[in-house]
Protein backbone atom coordinates (compact mmCIF):
# COMPACT_ATOMS: atom_id res chain seq x y z
CA UNK A 1 0.00 0.00 0.00
CA UNK A 2 2.58 2.19 -0.46
CA UNK A 3 1.86 5.98 -1.13
CA UNK A 4 3.41 7.27 -4.16
CA UNK A 5 3.06 9.33 -7.40
CA UNK A 6 2.47 8.19 -10.84
CA UNK A 7 2.80 10.52 -13.60
CA UNK A 8 1.80 10.25 -17.16
CA UNK A 9 2.50 12.62 -20.37
CA UNK A 10 -0.14 12.26 -23.36
CA UNK A 11 -1.35 15.12 -26.33
CA UNK A 12 -5.23 15.27 -26.77
CA UNK A 13 -6.65 18.11 -29.28
CA UNK A 14 -3.57 19.55 -29.39
CA UNK A 15 -2.72 20.29 -25.50
CA UNK A 16 -0.40 18.30 -23.30
CA UNK A 17 -2.11 16.16 -20.32
CA UNK A 18 -0.05 15.30 -17.08
CA UNK A 19 -2.03 12.58 -15.05
CA UNK A 20 -1.17 12.20 -11.77
CA UNK A 21 -2.68 9.74 -9.52
CA UNK A 22 -1.40 9.22 -5.92
CA UNK A 23 -0.25 12.22 -4.01
CA UNK A 24 1.58 15.03 -4.66
CA UNK A 25 3.85 15.99 -1.67
CA UNK A 26 7.00 16.42 -0.15
CA UNK A 27 8.36 13.44 -1.26
CA UNK A 28 6.95 13.37 -5.17
CA UNK A 29 6.41 16.69 -6.30
CA UNK A 30 9.79 17.01 -7.27
CA UNK A 31 9.49 14.41 -10.09
CA UNK A 32 6.00 16.23 -10.97
CA UNK A 33 8.48 19.64 -11.49
CA UNK A 34 10.79 18.05 -13.66
CA UNK A 35 8.41 16.71 -15.71
CA UNK A 36 6.20 19.70 -16.34
CA UNK A 37 9.51 21.46 -17.05
CA UNK A 38 10.55 18.52 -19.63
CA UNK A 39 7.46 18.96 -20.82
CA UNK A 40 7.08 22.91 -21.10
CA UNK A 41 10.90 22.72 -22.66
CA UNK A 42 9.05 20.19 -25.29
CA UNK A 43 6.85 22.88 -26.65
CA UNK A 44 3.65 22.87 -24.84
CA UNK A 45 1.79 25.92 -24.28
CA UNK A 46 -1.62 24.70 -23.29
CA UNK A 47 -0.77 22.38 -20.81
CA UNK A 48 -3.47 20.52 -18.35
CA UNK A 49 -2.88 18.86 -15.24
CA UNK A 50 -5.40 16.58 -14.55
CA UNK A 51 -5.70 15.73 -10.63
CA UNK A 52 -8.79 13.82 -11.17
CA UNK A 53 -6.77 10.62 -8.72
CA UNK A 54 -4.87 12.70 -6.54
CA UNK A 55 -5.72 11.72 -2.94
CA UNK A 56 -3.65 14.31 -1.59
CA UNK A 57 -1.64 17.99 -2.43
CA UNK A 58 0.04 19.87 -0.32
CA UNK A 59 2.14 23.04 -0.60
CA UNK A 60 4.99 21.33 -2.07
CA UNK A 61 2.74 20.36 -4.94
CA UNK A 62 1.41 23.58 -5.05
CA UNK A 63 4.88 25.37 -5.26
CA UNK A 64 5.69 22.63 -8.40
CA UNK A 65 2.45 23.93 -10.12
CA UNK A 66 3.45 27.41 -9.45
CA UNK A 67 6.95 26.91 -10.21
CA UNK A 68 5.63 25.52 -13.83
CA UNK A 69 3.32 28.28 -14.32
CA UNK A 70 5.99 30.71 -14.20
CA UNK A 71 7.76 28.77 -16.90
CA UNK A 72 4.86 28.45 -19.42
CA UNK A 73 3.84 32.33 -18.71
CA UNK A 74 7.38 33.48 -19.54
CA UNK A 75 6.67 31.53 -23.06
CA UNK A 76 2.91 32.88 -23.73
CA UNK A 77 1.50 29.41 -22.43
CA UNK A 78 -0.97 28.56 -19.78
CA UNK A 79 -1.77 25.68 -17.20
CA UNK A 80 -5.37 24.44 -16.49
CA UNK A 81 -6.14 21.88 -14.01
CA UNK A 82 -8.49 19.46 -14.24
CA UNK A 83 -10.29 18.29 -10.78
CA UNK A 84 -13.64 17.25 -8.96
CA UNK A 85 -12.43 16.09 -5.75
CA UNK A 86 -13.35 18.21 -3.22
CA UNK A 87 -10.52 17.49 -1.09
CA UNK A 88 -8.19 18.81 -3.49
CA UNK A 89 -10.82 21.24 -4.34
CA UNK A 90 -10.72 22.65 -1.11
CA UNK A 91 -7.02 23.68 -1.06
CA UNK A 92 -7.08 25.82 -4.18
CA UNK A 93 -9.98 27.63 -2.44
CA UNK A 94 -8.36 27.94 0.67
CA UNK A 95 -4.74 28.87 -0.79
CA UNK A 96 -7.02 31.27 -3.22
CA UNK A 97 -4.81 29.70 -5.73
CA UNK A 98 -8.46 28.93 -7.52
CA UNK A 99 -8.44 32.82 -8.85
CA UNK A 100 -4.91 31.82 -10.21
CA UNK A 101 -5.37 28.22 -12.34
CA UNK A 102 -8.30 27.64 -13.86
CA UNK A 103 -9.74 24.84 -12.85
CA UNK A 104 -12.53 22.39 -14.78
CA UNK A 105 -14.40 19.47 -13.70
CA UNK A 106 -13.63 17.88 -17.55
CA UNK A 107 -11.04 17.66 -19.20
CA UNK A 108 -12.46 18.01 -22.53
CA UNK A 109 -13.56 21.61 -20.98
CA UNK A 110 -10.24 21.84 -20.05
CA UNK A 111 -8.76 21.36 -23.26
CA UNK A 112 -10.99 23.93 -25.33
CA UNK A 113 -11.06 26.59 -22.54
CA UNK A 114 -14.89 26.49 -22.63
CA UNK A 115 -15.06 28.92 -19.88
CA UNK A 116 -11.76 31.10 -20.03
CA UNK A 117 -11.43 32.79 -17.06
CA UNK A 118 -7.94 31.84 -15.92
CA UNK A 119 -4.80 34.15 -15.06
CA UNK B 1 24.78 -0.06 32.68
CA UNK B 2 24.92 4.24 31.57
CA UNK B 3 22.47 5.96 29.97
CA UNK B 4 25.63 6.33 26.87
CA UNK B 5 26.14 2.59 26.70
CA UNK B 6 21.90 1.67 26.46
CA UNK B 7 21.79 4.53 23.86
CA UNK B 8 21.06 3.48 20.21
CA UNK B 9 22.43 5.28 17.21
CA UNK B 10 19.99 7.02 15.36
CA UNK B 11 21.57 8.12 12.32
CA UNK B 12 20.44 7.13 9.17
CA UNK B 13 21.50 7.74 5.78
CA UNK B 14 19.75 10.66 4.16
CA UNK B 15 17.20 8.91 1.78
CA UNK B 16 15.11 7.92 5.23
CA UNK B 17 15.42 11.23 6.70
CA UNK B 18 11.69 12.89 6.67
CA UNK B 19 11.62 15.50 3.89
CA UNK B 20 10.45 19.02 4.26
CA UNK B 21 10.14 21.74 1.53
CA UNK B 22 11.04 24.93 1.38
CA UNK B 23 8.78 27.93 1.51
CA UNK B 24 7.07 27.71 -2.11
CA UNK B 25 6.89 30.95 -3.00
CA UNK B 26 10.50 32.24 -3.99
CA UNK B 27 11.02 35.72 -4.55
CA UNK B 28 11.84 35.73 -8.20
CA UNK B 29 8.63 34.16 -8.59
CA UNK B 30 6.75 37.24 -6.47
CA UNK B 31 8.49 39.49 -9.40
CA UNK B 32 6.44 37.95 -12.04
CA UNK B 33 3.35 37.24 -9.83
CA UNK B 34 2.17 40.48 -8.33
CA UNK B 35 -1.09 39.39 -9.21
CA UNK B 36 -0.17 35.82 -7.39
CA UNK B 37 -0.04 37.75 -3.73
CA UNK B 38 -2.54 39.57 -4.77
CA UNK B 39 -5.34 36.85 -5.14
CA UNK B 40 -4.01 34.55 -2.55
CA UNK B 41 -6.47 34.42 0.42
CA UNK B 42 -4.43 35.81 3.34
CA UNK B 43 -4.92 35.10 7.00
CA UNK B 44 -2.56 36.15 9.82
CA UNK B 45 -3.08 33.83 13.02
CA UNK B 46 -1.42 34.15 16.25
CA UNK B 47 -1.16 30.74 18.69
CA UNK B 48 -1.32 31.45 22.11
CA UNK B 49 0.66 28.73 23.79
CA UNK B 50 3.74 27.27 25.18
CA UNK B 51 6.51 27.09 22.33
CA UNK B 52 9.93 25.51 22.21
CA UNK B 53 12.61 25.76 23.14
CA UNK B 54 9.78 25.14 26.18
CA UNK B 55 10.02 20.61 26.11
CA UNK B 56 6.37 20.12 26.36
CA UNK B 57 3.82 18.43 24.21
CA UNK B 58 1.63 21.34 23.91
CA UNK B 59 4.93 23.34 22.70
CA UNK B 60 5.89 21.24 19.92
CA UNK B 61 2.11 20.79 18.89
CA UNK B 62 1.76 24.42 18.54
CA UNK B 63 5.20 24.72 16.51
CA UNK B 64 4.20 22.09 14.03
CA UNK B 65 0.66 23.42 13.44
CA UNK B 66 1.38 26.71 12.95
CA UNK B 67 4.58 25.74 10.50
CA UNK B 68 2.00 23.46 8.61
CA UNK B 69 -0.45 26.06 8.58
CA UNK B 70 1.71 28.76 7.16
CA UNK B 71 2.98 26.44 4.34
CA UNK B 72 -0.74 27.36 2.59
CA UNK B 73 -0.29 31.15 2.98
CA UNK B 74 2.61 32.16 1.87
CA UNK B 75 2.61 35.85 2.24
CA UNK B 76 1.37 35.91 5.67
CA UNK B 77 3.35 36.19 9.17
CA UNK B 78 1.92 34.11 11.92
CA UNK B 79 2.46 35.94 15.61
CA UNK B 80 2.78 33.38 18.66
CA UNK B 81 1.84 34.68 22.26
CA UNK B 82 4.50 32.41 24.10
CA UNK B 83 3.41 31.59 27.81
CA UNK B 84 6.41 30.80 29.92
CA UNK B 85 6.47 29.66 33.63
CA UNK B 86 8.44 32.57 35.12
CA UNK B 87 10.05 36.24 34.27
CA UNK B 88 12.97 34.16 32.91
CA UNK B 89 14.55 35.16 29.37
CA UNK B 90 13.53 32.03 26.79
CA UNK B 91 15.57 31.86 23.43
CA UNK B 92 12.32 31.85 21.67
CA UNK B 93 12.12 32.36 17.29
CA UNK B 94 10.71 35.37 15.78
CA UNK B 95 7.38 34.34 15.79
CA UNK B 96 6.71 34.83 19.04
CA UNK B 97 5.67 38.79 19.48
CA UNK B 98 3.98 38.58 22.55
CA UNK B 99 4.75 36.98 25.77
CA UNK B 100 2.51 35.88 28.84
CA UNK B 101 4.42 35.25 31.97
CA UNK B 102 1.89 32.21 33.60
CA UNK B 103 1.20 33.88 36.69
CA UNK B 104 1.10 37.20 36.41
CA UNK B 105 -2.91 37.83 35.52
CA UNK B 106 -2.08 41.68 33.50
CA UNK B 107 -0.02 39.97 30.68
CA UNK B 108 -2.49 38.05 29.65
CA UNK B 109 -4.41 41.79 29.28
CA UNK B 110 -1.42 43.10 27.84
CA UNK B 111 -1.03 40.28 25.55
CA UNK B 112 -5.01 41.23 24.26
CA UNK B 113 -4.21 44.60 23.97
CA UNK B 114 -1.23 43.50 22.04
CA UNK B 115 -3.68 41.31 19.55
CA UNK B 116 -6.27 44.05 18.94
CA UNK B 117 -3.87 46.62 17.95
CA UNK B 118 -2.31 43.93 15.74
CA UNK B 119 -2.81 42.56 12.11
CA UNK B 120 -3.92 39.87 13.51
CA UNK B 121 -6.57 38.32 12.46
CA UNK B 122 -7.85 35.27 14.43
CA UNK B 123 -6.28 33.71 17.65
CA UNK B 124 -5.65 30.19 17.85
CA UNK B 125 -5.06 29.10 21.86
CA UNK B 126 -4.18 26.06 22.85
CA UNK B 127 -5.82 24.92 26.15
CA UNK B 128 -4.65 22.45 28.81
CA UNK B 129 -5.50 23.47 32.40
CA UNK B 130 -1.95 23.61 33.40
CA UNK B 131 -0.12 25.78 30.78
CA UNK B 132 -2.15 28.99 32.29
CA UNK B 133 -2.37 30.67 35.67
CA UNK B 134 -4.53 31.07 38.31
CA UNK B 135 -6.81 28.25 39.62
CA UNK B 136 -6.98 25.34 37.18
CA UNK B 137 -5.63 27.84 34.69
CA UNK B 138 -8.22 30.75 34.80
CA UNK B 139 -5.99 33.50 33.58
CA UNK B 140 -7.05 32.93 30.44
CA UNK B 141 -10.20 33.90 30.60
CA UNK B 142 -8.71 37.20 30.99
CA UNK B 143 -7.33 37.19 27.81
CA UNK B 144 -10.01 35.67 25.80
CA UNK B 145 -12.71 38.20 27.46
CA UNK B 146 -10.35 40.90 26.11
CA UNK B 147 -9.73 39.79 22.56
CA UNK B 148 -11.48 42.21 19.78
CA UNK B 149 -10.61 39.59 17.22
CA UNK B 150 -11.98 35.88 16.40
CA UNK B 151 -10.79 32.79 18.74
CA UNK B 152 -10.87 29.02 18.15
CA UNK B 153 -9.94 27.25 21.52
CA UNK B 154 -7.91 24.10 20.75
CA UNK B 155 -8.83 21.24 23.49
CA UNK B 156 -6.06 19.42 24.99
CA UNK B 157 -7.69 17.84 27.86
CA UNK B 158 -11.33 17.72 27.69
CA UNK B 159 -12.04 15.94 30.93
CA UNK B 160 -15.09 13.73 31.83
CA UNK B 161 -15.44 14.49 35.41
CA UNK B 162 -14.15 18.16 35.84
CA UNK B 163 -14.43 19.79 39.01
CA UNK B 164 -16.93 22.80 39.51
CA UNK B 165 -14.21 25.24 38.27
CA UNK B 166 -12.74 23.34 35.35
CA UNK B 167 -15.88 22.81 34.16
CA UNK B 168 -16.72 26.88 34.44
CA UNK B 169 -13.51 27.43 32.62
CA UNK B 170 -14.31 25.29 29.26
CA UNK B 171 -18.04 26.47 29.59
CA UNK B 172 -16.94 29.94 30.03
CA UNK B 173 -14.27 29.51 26.97
CA UNK B 174 -17.06 27.95 24.84
CA UNK B 175 -19.29 31.07 25.42
CA UNK B 176 -16.29 33.40 24.29
CA UNK B 177 -14.85 32.17 21.62
CA UNK B 178 -15.74 31.08 18.04
CA UNK B 179 -15.20 27.68 17.84
CA UNK B 180 -13.55 25.03 19.63
CA UNK B 181 -11.21 22.20 18.32
CA UNK B 182 -10.86 18.48 19.96
CA UNK B 183 -8.79 15.43 18.06
CA UNK B 184 -11.18 12.69 18.28
CA UNK B 185 -15.08 12.39 18.17
CA UNK B 186 -15.64 11.20 22.05
CA UNK B 187 -14.13 14.67 22.61
CA UNK B 188 -16.77 16.23 20.73
CA UNK B 189 -19.34 14.29 22.83
CA UNK B 190 -17.91 15.14 26.18
CA UNK B 191 -18.17 18.87 25.40
CA UNK B 192 -21.51 18.44 24.45
CA UNK B 193 -23.02 16.11 26.98
CA UNK B 194 -21.06 17.16 30.12
CA UNK B 195 -20.08 21.45 29.66
CA UNK B 196 -23.13 21.43 27.07
CA UNK B 197 -21.65 23.55 24.60
CA UNK B 198 -23.09 23.90 21.35
CA UNK B 199 -22.39 20.93 19.09
CA UNK B 200 -22.35 23.62 15.61
CA UNK B 201 -19.38 25.01 17.62
CA UNK B 202 -17.22 22.44 17.59
CA UNK B 203 -14.90 21.01 15.34
CA UNK B 204 -12.89 17.64 14.85
CA UNK B 205 -9.80 18.24 13.36
CA UNK B 206 -6.84 15.31 14.19
CA UNK B 207 -3.55 15.28 15.92
CA UNK B 208 -1.39 16.27 13.03
CA UNK B 209 1.19 13.74 12.05
CA UNK B 210 4.35 14.00 9.99
CA UNK B 211 4.62 13.03 6.26
CA UNK B 212 6.36 10.07 6.56
CA UNK B 213 6.38 7.42 3.52
CA UNK B 214 6.62 4.06 4.22
CA UNK B 215 10.06 1.69 4.36
CA UNK B 216 10.22 -1.80 5.89
CA UNK B 217 11.37 -1.81 9.34
CA UNK B 218 14.10 -4.19 8.30
CA UNK B 219 15.82 -1.61 6.61
CA UNK B 220 15.69 1.26 8.93
CA UNK B 221 16.96 -1.54 11.70
CA UNK B 222 20.22 -1.59 9.54
CA UNK B 223 20.98 1.40 9.23
CA UNK B 224 20.11 1.17 13.04
CA UNK B 225 23.13 -0.95 13.68
CA UNK B 226 20.45 -3.15 14.75
CA UNK B 227 19.60 -7.17 13.52
CA UNK B 228 16.62 -7.52 10.90
CA UNK B 229 15.80 -11.00 13.16
CA UNK B 230 15.73 -8.79 16.50
CA UNK B 231 12.08 -7.64 17.42
CA UNK B 232 11.68 -3.74 18.38
CA UNK B 233 9.12 -2.52 20.78
CA UNK B 234 9.47 1.14 21.56
CA UNK B 235 7.75 3.98 23.90
CA UNK B 236 8.38 7.38 23.23
CA UNK B 237 8.04 11.05 24.60
CA UNK B 238 8.36 12.86 28.10
CA UNK B 239 8.54 10.48 30.72
CA UNK B 240 6.45 10.72 33.29
CA UNK B 241 4.77 8.56 36.00
CA UNK B 242 1.63 8.37 34.27
CA UNK B 243 2.94 6.57 31.15
CA UNK B 244 2.95 3.00 32.90
CA UNK B 245 6.12 2.11 31.19
CA UNK B 246 6.65 -0.36 34.31
CA UNK B 247 4.20 -2.97 33.07
CA UNK B 248 6.07 -2.38 29.47
CA UNK B 249 8.79 -3.80 31.50
CA UNK B 250 7.04 -5.99 33.40
CA UNK B 251 5.61 -7.65 30.08
CA UNK B 252 8.91 -8.01 28.93
CA UNK B 253 9.91 -12.00 30.63
CA UNK B 254 6.61 -13.44 28.99
CA UNK B 255 7.61 -11.83 25.35
CA UNK B 256 11.12 -13.05 25.56
CA UNK B 257 10.19 -16.35 26.06
CA UNK B 258 8.36 -16.43 22.94
CA UNK B 259 10.77 -13.65 21.11
CA UNK B 260 14.08 -13.63 22.90
CA UNK B 261 15.67 -11.51 21.00
CA UNK B 262 13.32 -8.72 21.56
CA UNK B 263 14.17 -4.59 22.31
CA UNK B 264 12.43 -2.93 23.91
CA UNK B 265 13.25 1.28 23.60
CA UNK B 266 12.08 3.84 26.00
CA UNK B 267 12.85 6.56 23.99
CA UNK B 268 13.06 10.52 25.55
CA UNK B 269 13.84 12.25 28.72
CA UNK B 270 11.72 12.92 31.66
CA UNK B 271 8.90 15.67 31.64
CA UNK B 272 11.02 19.16 32.64
CA UNK B 273 7.92 19.24 35.09
CA UNK B 274 8.29 16.13 36.89
CA UNK B 275 12.09 16.73 37.03
CA UNK B 276 11.69 19.87 38.60
CA UNK B 277 9.56 18.00 41.32
CA UNK B 278 10.72 14.78 41.90
CA UNK B 279 13.64 14.59 39.96
CA UNK B 280 14.58 11.21 37.90
CA UNK B 281 13.29 9.02 40.96
CA UNK B 282 10.40 7.29 38.23
CA UNK B 283 13.07 6.69 35.35
CA UNK B 284 15.29 5.25 38.65
CA UNK B 285 12.59 3.07 39.54
CA UNK B 286 12.64 1.94 35.91
CA UNK B 287 15.84 1.44 35.94
CA UNK B 288 15.59 -0.86 39.05
CA UNK B 289 12.71 -2.31 37.43
CA UNK B 290 15.00 -3.58 34.56
CA UNK B 291 17.83 -4.65 37.13
CA UNK B 292 15.91 -6.83 39.34
CA UNK B 293 14.20 -8.38 36.12
CA UNK B 294 17.92 -9.05 34.53
CA UNK B 295 16.58 -7.15 31.79
CA UNK B 296 19.66 -5.00 30.74
CA UNK B 297 20.28 -6.72 27.15
CA UNK B 298 16.76 -6.06 26.37
CA UNK B 299 15.52 -2.88 27.82
CA UNK B 300 17.34 0.86 26.38
CA UNK B 301 16.60 3.93 27.36
CA UNK B 302 17.28 7.13 25.59
CA UNK B 303 17.02 9.92 27.90
CA UNK B 304 16.70 13.02 25.64
CA UNK B 305 14.45 14.89 23.88
CA UNK B 306 14.70 13.73 20.38
CA UNK B 307 14.37 15.99 17.18
CA UNK B 308 11.16 14.74 15.02
CA UNK B 309 13.77 13.45 12.10
CA UNK B 310 15.15 10.90 15.33
CA UNK B 311 11.61 9.93 16.64
CA UNK B 312 10.52 9.12 13.09
CA UNK B 313 13.98 6.70 12.52
CA UNK B 314 13.15 4.97 15.69
CA UNK B 315 9.51 4.64 14.87
CA UNK B 316 10.02 3.11 11.24
CA UNK B 317 12.44 0.53 12.95
CA UNK B 318 10.00 -0.78 15.68
CA UNK B 319 7.81 -3.42 15.17
CA UNK B 320 5.20 -3.37 17.92
CA UNK B 321 4.80 0.27 19.27
CA UNK B 322 3.20 0.48 22.46
CA UNK B 323 1.13 2.94 25.19
CA UNK B 324 0.41 1.78 28.45
CA UNK B 325 -0.54 4.58 29.71
CA UNK B 326 -2.67 4.83 33.01
CA UNK B 327 -5.24 7.56 32.87
CA UNK B 328 -8.61 6.32 31.01
CA UNK B 329 -9.64 10.27 30.59
CA UNK B 330 -6.64 10.89 27.74
CA UNK B 331 -8.37 12.55 25.14
CA UNK B 332 -5.03 12.92 22.80
CA UNK B 333 -1.61 11.69 22.41
CA UNK B 334 0.81 12.88 20.25
CA UNK B 335 2.84 10.08 20.12
CA UNK B 336 0.59 7.83 19.46
CA UNK B 337 -0.63 9.92 16.46
CA UNK B 338 3.41 9.58 15.08
CA UNK B 339 2.87 5.85 15.62
CA UNK B 340 -0.04 5.73 13.25
CA UNK B 341 1.28 8.04 10.99
CA UNK B 342 4.38 5.79 10.83
CA UNK B 343 2.39 3.00 9.77
CA UNK B 344 3.57 1.09 12.92
CA UNK B 345 1.36 -1.78 15.05
CA UNK B 346 0.60 -0.45 17.92
CA UNK B 347 -0.86 -1.92 20.83
CA UNK B 348 -2.48 0.23 23.76
CA UNK B 349 -4.18 0.57 27.07
CA UNK B 350 -7.57 1.53 26.38
CA UNK B 351 -7.62 5.38 27.02
CA UNK B 352 -10.04 7.40 25.18
CA UNK B 353 -8.03 8.44 22.65
CA UNK B 354 -6.39 5.01 22.10
CA UNK B 355 -10.25 3.65 21.87
CA UNK B 356 -10.96 5.26 18.92
CA UNK B 357 -8.04 5.68 16.77
CA UNK B 358 -7.09 2.10 17.26
CA UNK B 359 -10.67 1.35 16.14
CA UNK B 360 -11.15 -0.16 13.47
CA UNK B 361 -8.26 -2.62 13.42
CA UNK B 362 -5.66 0.08 13.44
CA UNK B 363 -4.35 -1.53 16.82
CA UNK B 364 -5.04 -3.90 19.68
CA UNK B 365 -6.63 -2.43 22.86
CA UNK B 366 -5.13 -3.85 26.46
CA UNK B 367 -6.61 -3.15 29.99
CA UNK B 368 -4.85 -0.88 32.33
CA UNK B 369 -2.04 -1.73 34.38
CA UNK B 370 -1.80 -5.51 33.02
CA UNK B 371 1.67 -6.43 31.84
CA UNK B 372 0.17 -10.16 31.05
CA UNK B 373 -1.96 -8.31 28.76
CA UNK B 374 0.42 -6.67 26.95
CA UNK B 375 2.85 -9.27 26.48
CA UNK B 376 -0.30 -11.60 24.86
CA UNK B 377 -0.67 -8.83 22.35
CA UNK B 378 2.91 -7.87 21.50
CA UNK B 379 3.25 -11.88 21.05
CA UNK B 380 0.17 -11.93 18.76
CA UNK B 381 1.48 -9.26 16.75
CA UNK B 382 4.62 -11.01 16.38
CA UNK B 383 3.68 -14.02 16.09
CA UNK B 384 1.30 -13.41 13.11
CA UNK B 385 2.68 -11.49 9.97
CA UNK B 386 -0.75 -10.84 8.75
CA UNK B 387 -2.47 -9.66 11.71
CA UNK B 388 1.02 -7.53 11.78
CA UNK B 389 0.73 -5.95 8.02
CA UNK B 390 -3.24 -5.32 8.35
CA UNK B 391 -2.59 -2.99 11.64
CA UNK B 392 0.09 -1.33 9.83
CA UNK B 393 -1.90 -1.10 6.40
CA UNK B 394 -4.82 0.56 8.70
CA UNK B 395 -2.88 2.33 10.85
CA UNK B 396 -1.29 4.32 7.96
CA UNK B 397 -4.60 4.49 6.38
CA UNK B 398 -5.62 6.93 9.63
CA UNK B 399 -2.60 8.72 9.35
CA UNK B 400 -2.48 9.93 6.13
CA UNK B 401 -5.68 11.73 6.62
CA UNK B 402 -4.12 12.83 9.72
CA UNK B 403 -0.91 14.27 7.77
CA UNK B 404 -0.05 17.97 8.95
CA UNK B 405 -0.50 18.78 5.63
CA UNK B 406 -4.77 17.65 5.78
CA UNK B 407 -4.73 19.23 9.52
CA UNK B 408 -3.25 22.46 8.11
CA UNK B 409 -6.12 22.78 5.58
CA UNK B 410 -8.57 21.89 7.87
CA UNK B 411 -7.47 24.42 10.58
CA UNK B 412 -7.18 27.05 7.89
CA UNK B 413 -11.15 26.25 6.34
CA UNK B 414 -12.12 26.69 10.08
CA UNK B 415 -10.36 30.46 9.88
CA UNK B 416 -11.85 30.52 6.84
CA UNK B 417 -14.84 30.02 7.57
CA UNK B 418 -15.07 32.10 11.02
CA UNK B 419 -13.67 34.85 9.44
CA UNK B 420 -16.07 34.90 6.48
CA UNK B 421 -19.29 34.97 9.14
CA UNK B 422 -17.75 37.41 11.20
CA UNK B 423 -16.90 40.04 7.96
CA UNK B 424 -20.83 39.01 6.89
CA UNK B 425 -22.05 39.56 10.49
CA UNK B 426 -20.05 42.73 10.53
CA UNK B 427 -20.82 43.75 7.44
CA UNK B 428 -17.74 44.18 6.09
Amino acid sequence: MEMDLEIKVRSYSGASIIDLVGEVDAYTSGRFREMMVSVIEDGARNLVVSMTNVQYIDSSGLGALVGGLKRIREKDGRISIVCDRPQILKVFEITGLERVFPIYDNEKDAVERTDDTGA
Amino acid sequence: MADEQKTVDASLPEELALRDEVRWIKSEDLRLFRSLQESMNKIEPAYVATYPPTECGIATFTRDVLQSVAKYSPFSKPTVIAVKRDNEIEPYDRTVRCQIVKEQRQSYLDAADYVNGSAVDIVSIQHEYGIFGGDDGEYVLDLVAALQKPSVVTCHTVLQHPSPNQKRIIQELGRMCDAMIVMIKTGKQILVDVYGIDPKKVAVIPHGVPNVHRVSASSVKRALGVGADIPIMSTFGLISRGKGIENAIKAMPMILKRHPKTIYLVLGETHPGVRKHEGESYRNSLNDLVANLGLENHVRFNNRFLSLNELVRYLCATDVYITPYLSKDQITSGTLAYALGCGRAIVSTAYLYAEEVLGDNRGLLVEFGDPEAIAGAVCRVLDDPALRTELENNAYAYGRRAAWFNVAIDNLELFRRILLRRGQETGA
